[in-house]
């Protein structure tokens, strides 16, 4: 059962981020996107992350992506240029995936893993772990982070006032 | 170490099948950043590709069973949102001035 619903999470993932790039159109473009963050939070779940699971699902998929479709309802349905400036950019640019595919699959071929910690995974990723590490070994950098969200707030108000002296 | 995960169902998969979707999901947004030229899109390439390194640390934090991988994929989500907020609000105000249909038109601070 886990594997079905992992292979097809893949499936859809994979038919998605490429459809992302495909489409002409950004707000399709957005919609493949939300459908790719779905599926990985369907993955998420099965490598029980379910606190994870519920943030990609409500800040990425929720937030962050209607932030995406309110910029396109402001901006209008903007087209893109047709042809570059570079001829051989997009031949370039295949060929460079190609070989960042491969490596990466060369990597995954021959990898040795470490032999995992031994640990109850009924407990593993629940809210309550997630917290005891936030909230201790970590609270340094959660705190920075409250800062950098209200520096990108500040920066975001700044940038879109309306009236310029 | 093999690295097959066991579920509480009794079936198996190999932590490198996460790996490989990880990898092609960021490759696929790499090719979105380099051959697409609307900013907007590029920036969705971008949200792409972190979503896949996200995939990676969660992986190998359940293969090791250490939760600091999914803590630091909590990190780069929110770095991830600020970056999105703070782009889109300087590409609403570039669409604001003017209508763009290629990053290489916002060429001016070209020496």
């Amino acid at each position: 059962m886990v594997a079905v619903v992992f292979w097809v999470a893949f499936i859809v993932a994979l038919l998605g981020g490429i459809s992302v790039v495909w489409q002409r159109e950004p707000l399709k473009s957005v919609l493949s996107l939300v459908a790719v963050m779905i599926a990985l939070s369907v993955i998420f779940l099965l490598l029980s992350a379910q606190f994870l699971f519920a943030v990609q699902v409500i800040v990425y998929a929720g937030a962050v992506m209607v932030l995406f479709l309110f910029v396109i309802a402001l901006m209008g349905p903007a087209r893109e240029g047709r042809s570059g400036r570079l001829r051989f950019q997009t031949g370039l640019s295949l060929l460079m995936v190609v070989v960042l595919a491969g490596l990466a699959w060369a990597m995954l071929s021959g990898v040795q893993y470490r032999a995992p910690q031994k640990g109850d995974l009924n407990l593993f990723g629940t809210v309550e772990q997630i917290a005891a590490g936030l909230f201790s070994t970590y609270l340094y950098p959660f705190e920075v982070t409250s800062i950098l969200l209200l520096v990108a707030a500040i920066g975001a108000i700044y940038l879109s006032r309306r009236e310029r002296e | 170490m093999d690295g097959i995960l066991h579920f509480q169902d009794g079936s198996t998969l190999d932590t490198s099948s996460f790996l490989l979707l990880a990898a092609l999901l960021f490759a696929i947004g790499a090719a979105g950043v380099m051959i697409r030229r609307n900013p907007l899109v590029i920036l969705i390439c971008i949200e792409l590709m972190l979503n896949a390194v996200n995939l990676t640390l969660i992986t190998f934090a359940r293969q090791l069973q250490n939760l600091e991988g999914q803590l630091f994929a909590l990190m780069v989500m929110t770095v991830a949102a600020a970056e999105a907020v703070v782009g889109l609000a300087v590409l609403v105000d570039i669409f604001r001035v003017r209508e763009v249909e290629d990053v290489d038109e916002l060429s001016e601070l070209k020496g």
